[in-house]
């Protein structure tokens, strides 16, 4: 009819008011821009805590135990003597590369997988729908404490990011399969067959564009379980002994019984930290769900 | 009753680049009992116009002006709420495809009975459900169909009860808005029997939307033709088809192919004569089977044979319902789909044997035209991809140059203009035009073969003659072979050189088009000739009895009769 469409965020401009209508987009799409406002915010502390503060603070036995907050630290110090602060600071980072990587790793093996089954059909899509599904089945909690606890002592940030991603993939390979599968009948792709397009072209010039804001979902939400999974082992005690991780931290805390002993600054650092990365994360994939979706979009959206 | 008194309605919406005007101040009236029809291609206005009424609009949309009085109420200047309990009981709409609008988890008679509960009509659940028997068999269904859920009624059915839903309060105005469009002609002619039959029962003014000239020719009383929101040409259906004054209201009449209007086609060899067959198929059938362990499957196409031959560029039609297995036999003419049974063999090779290079290569060769012209283009690309990626891929452009100009051609060759296409996304251009530069794709690369599956039946009526002339341009001038995938018996008469009837998956009557359209003899064929809308208001639209009764009677017996071959002409052979 004649209501004109929203120009699609896919329609690039110049440079200048491509960012013009990224703004606008963001500001229409409150979700996604509260999401990546929280996320900013988080990250400027840390980078920022990075470059002028002491992280070398993070260690322990480097600062007097059991203090409250004050003007010398922030947050206070654990029993174990270490500056809060500057555990927030790496800690943050630690847990969020975690999450990031294995996320990463976990939606790229994912990806590949949901390719292979959903464009490839017939035995490949038997395997690896079954292979997903039976691992979708098992409580991921109950395998990466298997693993974990067998490695525990040489347990470091970068092992716990490859015991994550062994899960990680399941989801996405999932998702992306089925987003194929309504793809591969979609009038393009048979029409980028008469165009003498072969597989790997329908796959990464046909596919792949149309799929970017489903990539970038599964990316967050991999993202989001992958730092859920290591703060679960972490708090359990089977995370890395000697990185202050948010995960660890939560494990110390109970650890020493910092509610019994009333340092309450001990539990509130981490989990309020984490919870805004949470927060975060939550409204990334809402915004970038909408924007994959637009059904999605709800009225006064313009 | 009152009738409905429209005058001066003007809807605007505002968007970003400034105020539309969607609906131009137009004036009308509806009386009771009577059968209005708002003709015009989409964009004209016709849609808003009876959401105006619906107090739809929604914004950036609002209505601008004007007055529509029905039974002393004006229904511009209702509030939502009082629009609410209005609906169904002084309006009903029936909105397009609203088949698609049933709730598919409740069941068909609690849709029905909904709108007498939420409007307070008194009665008990025994006289309520009494009620939804007899709306229901006032529609042509069995009462029993309360009972079952949407997914398991067909499409003509599904519409069926979005009638009975919208009669179910006795409203004054009835609004259909192209309540058949996706809807094959003989459910189509059975569905809008079934709308005059309940329109004339409660006495309702009617509103048909539609672009269909056919339709309103046999369906409307008055004729109202829209174009961009503004009022063209009114008059009683008679007058606007013996005497269209408007240019537009003539170009909109002789788009619908008619019996007596046709082209005589021109079979004559192009090139040598007597080249190897373009396409074979040997015995090709196709099931379709559910999962690894299913065995006997849906059979969709029953073996068939036929061979075109390469020195004469024909125009064959397939002709048939959905589910008579037309676009199964599109896909395996194209190597989309293996034959479960049999081979298709393409300049005498087996589609199936050949490598992934070769069958790329191959389709070169063989092009195709696809019935929706808004998915055939990657939303991600401006519509150059579609054009240049072939032009690239087989190697018939150097440079960038050299793929500039063949685009230009391509626009050239179907009257679109290359600086207002080229370089545009698919969603800056209208469907006509997306489906106009897919013909031209198709002109431009040159195939011995194109298969063109519905190609015309997502398209503006307007613009649907130009299309089919290009595709016989194609076979005229390029020599181009062309396999028409169709529903419209119409559109296959007006360009066909020979057509194949398919019911269930079987050929039953061949010949060329003269004999098999004029003079059909399979009762499914003379089904599927008498449901087609001609645009002739004095022609009989009847449903044909005896050739349903007989059809009904030939399925009892397994339908397993040898195809009536009509004719035969030179270049095509079939062997049922």
């Amino acid at each position: 009819m004649a209501r004109a469409l929203p120009a699609t965020p896919l329609e690039w401009g110049s440079s200048r008011r491509r960012w013009r209508s990224v703004l606008l987009y963001l500001g229409r799409n409150r979700s996604l821009g509260a999401g990546l406002l929280l996320l900013l915010a988080l990250f400027t502390l840390v980078a920022a805590g990075h470059a002028f503060y002491d992280i070398a603070l993070a260690e322990p036995l480097s600062a007097s135990p059991g203090k409250p907050p004050s003007a010398r630290y922030w947050l206070g110090t654990d029993k174990q003597g270490r500056d809060l602060f500057a555990v927030l600071i790496v800690g943050t980072w630690l847990t969020a590369k975690v999450g990031l990587l294995a996320g990463f790793f976990g939606v790229v093996i994912g990806t590949v997988l949901g390719f292979l089954a959903g464009f490839f059909r017939g035995w490949t899509d038997a395997v690896i729908s079954l292979l997903t599904d039976v691992f979708l089945a098992v409580p991921p909690l109950l395998i990466l404490i298997v693993i974990a606890a067998n490695i525990k002592g040489s347990m470091s940030t970068d092992s716990m990011v490859w015991i994550i991603a062994a899960l990680a993939w399941r989801e996405p390979a999932r998702r992306i399969r089925s987003q194929v599968l309504v793809m591969r009948e979609a009038g393009y792709v048979n029409t980028a067959r008469l165009n003498g397009t072969g597989a790997f072209g329908i796959i990464f010039k046909e596919m792949m564009p149309n799929l970017l804001p489903y990539l970038m979902v599964s990316f967050v939400l991999a993202t989001a379980t992958a730092v859920l999974a290591s703060v679960g082992l972490e708090a359990l005690g089977l995370g890395p002994q000697n990185e202050p991780t948010l995960g660890m931290t939560v494990y110390w805390a109970i650890h020493y019984s910092a509610f019994l002993l009333g340092m309450w600054w001990w539990v509130l650092t981490p989990v309020i930290t984490l919870v805004v990365l949470f927060v975060g994360l939550y409204l990334v994939t809402a915004g970038l769900d909408e924007l994959a979706n637009p059904r999605l979009r709800t009225g006064g959206a313009r | 009753m009152a009738g409905l008194e429209v005058r001066g309605l003007k809807v605007v919406f505002e968007t970003d680049d400034g105020i539309v005007e969607a609906v131009r101040g137009i004036d009308f009236d509806v009386q009771p009992g009577e059968r209005l029809g708002f003709v015009g291609e989409s964009g004209s206005g016709k849609t808003t116009t009876a959401l105006a009424l619906m107090g739809m609009i929604d914004a950036p949309g609002r209505v601008a002006g004007g007055t529509a009085l029905l039974g002393g109420v004006d229904l511009l200047r209702l509030s939502p709420a009082e629009h609410a309990a209005r609906r169904l009981v002084d309006v009903a709409y029936i909105p397009q495809g609203a088949m698609n609008s049933l709730n598919p988890v409740m069941r068909v008679g609690a849709q029905i009975a909904d709108g007498m509960i939420d409007h307070g009509t008194g009665l008990g659940r025994a006289a309520r459900k009494a009620r939804v028997g007899e709306l229901l068999r006032q529609v042509g269904l069995e009462p029993s169909v309360a009972e079952r859920f949407p997914h398991e009624l067909s499409g003509g059915m599904k519409q069926r009860v979005a009638i009975a839903i919208s009669i179910a309060l006795r409203p004054q105005l009835l609004i259909a808005d192209e309540p058949t469009s996706a809807l094959d002609v003989i459910t189509q002619r059975r569905v809008m029997q079934t709308l005059r039959e309940v329109q004339d029962a409660i006495g309702a003014g009617l509103i048909l939307i539609g672009h269909d000239m056919g339709l309103m020719a046999q369906f409307a009383d008055r004729i109202m033709v829209l174009r961009h929101g503004r009022l063209v040409e009114e008059g009683q259906v008679r007058q606007i088809f013996r005497e269209p004054k408007d240019a537009y209201t003539k170009e909109l009449i002789d788009s619908v192919p008619a019996l007596e209007q046709r082209r005589a086609s021109v079979i004559a060899a192009f090139g040598d004569a007597n080249a190897a067959p373009i396409i074979e198929l040997d015995r090709a059938a196709k099931t379709y089977r559910r999962g690894l362990f299913d065995r006997t499957g849906v059979p969709a196409l029953q073996p068939l044979s036929f061979s075109m031959a390469g020195g004469t560029p024909l125009v064959v039609s397939i002709v048939g319902q959905s589910g008579s297995g037309k676009s199964t036999l599109g896909s395996l003419l194209l190597g989309f789909l293996a034959p479960s049974e049999g081979r298709v063999l393409f300049e005498g090779r087996d589609l199936q044997t050949l490598s992934g290079a070769e069958r790329r290569e191959s389709h070169r060769r063989v092009q195709a035209v696809f019935q929706d012209p808004y998915a055939a283009y990657n939303p991600f690309y401006k519509v150059d991809h579609n054009l240049a990626e072939p032009l690239r891929n087989f190697g018939l452009a150097r440079d960038r140059a050299s793929v500039l100009l063949k685009m230009r051609e391509a626009c050239e060759l179907v009257g679109l203009d290359p600086d207002q296409t080229i370089h545009r996304f698919a969603h800056q251009l209208s469907g006509g035009q997306r489906q106009r530069l897919m013909v031209g794709r198709a002109m431009m690369l040159g195939p011995r073969l194109l298969v063109a599956d519905e190609p015309v039946s997502m398209v503006d009526a307007s613009l649907r003659s130009s299309i089919l002339g290009n595709l016989r341009r194609m076979k005229d001038e390029q020599g181009i072979s062309i396999i028409y995938i169709t529903h419209d018996l119409a559109t296959a008469y007006e360009v066909s050189d020979y057509v194949l009837v398919l019911y269930r998956g079987r050929v039953v009557e061949a010949g060329d088009a003269e004999t098999v359209i004029k003079d059909p003899l399979h009762p499914y064929t003379r089904l599927l000739v008498g449901s087609i809308p001609w645009p002739d208001p004095d022609r009989h639209w009847g449903g044909d009895e005896q050739a349903e009764a007989e059809l009904a009677e030939r399925d009892r017996q397994g339908g397993r009769e040898p195809c009536l071959v009509r004719s035969t002409i030179p270049g095509f052979s079939l062997a049922a």
